[in-house]
């Protein structure tokens, strides 16, 4: 009983709080700009850049509704490799004193082929993209998984 | 090393493991499992033996779908008709 009526407080304040917000249109259109500040200026926010700063409480929606999906840090050899590290330390398999960028999974790490596909499932986690089977049979050590995911992403010196 | 069903075992390991990472009780303990199943059947050489447990892992796929297809039709309908009744 106790959680039905919790539950349609819960509703109605979630009801309200949603009218809230799509009847304040200015007050949305006004606090974007202002977020997105820090951020980087889409291209059409850029070249406008000047006149939003004065009209912006009066500007049409279309520039606050481009959204600026997050942008990562672009990847260098560098952090790949510090990312691939990072991932490898957290495996409980793994003992991080022994564990450097040319060490082989098999031979120097003590691994079976089956915690090499954990592995690279890890690494298609991290860097969020797909390995094939071909191509992860072939990666056996850090240097290798960091040389392939920079192939894949144009990474070059 | 360059056995034909090699892949097929690979694959199959990497698929459960995929699934399992929404078991119920937990991925690690999902992986613990599917590990030492893994392992037990490491000395099979007979590839008809091989074909059989790969068998036996589709099967336990499947097995797992049905489970979480059940866990979301129960998730949706508590939602939906909890207080109907």
């Amino acid at each position: 009983m106790a959680s039905h009526v919790l539950a349609k407080c819960v509703r109605q304040l979630a009801r309200s709080s949603a009218r809230f917000s799509s009847g304040n249109i200015a007050v949305r259109v006004a606090a974007a700009p202002v977020l997105s500040n820090s951020r980087a200026w889409s291209f059409t926010a850029r070249s406008q850049r000047t006149r939003w700063n004065e009209q912006l409480l009066v500007s049409s929606p279309v520039g606050v509704l481009c959204r600026q999906y997050g942008h990562l840090p672009p990847l260098t050899l560098d952090t790949i490799r510090e990312r691939v590290m990072y991932v490898l330390k957290l495996y409980d398999k793994i003992n991080p004193e022994q564990l450097s960028t040319s060490s082989h999974f098999m031979k120097d790490l003590g691994l079976d082929s089956l915690d090499q596909v954990e592995i690279i499932m890890a690494m298609e986690d991290e860097f969020g993209f797909e390995i094939p089977d071909a191509e992860a049979e072939k990666l056996l050590s850090p240097q290798e998984i960091v040389q392939y995911i920079a192939d894949k992403n144009d990474v070059y010196e | 090393m360059a056995n034909p069903l090699r892949n097929e075992v690979l694959q199959l390991y990497r698929n459960l493991l995929y699934l399992g990472r929404e078991y119920p009780k937990g991925a690690d303990y999902f992986r613990e499992r599917l590990k030492s199943a893994f392992m037990k059947n490491k000395d099979v050489t007979d590839p008809s033996q091989i074909k059989k447990l790969v068998d036996r892992g589709e099967f336990v796929i499947k097995e797992l779908e049905a489970l979480y297809f059940l866990r979301k039709y129960r998730a949706m309908k508590k939602r939906y008709y909890e207080y109907e009744q």
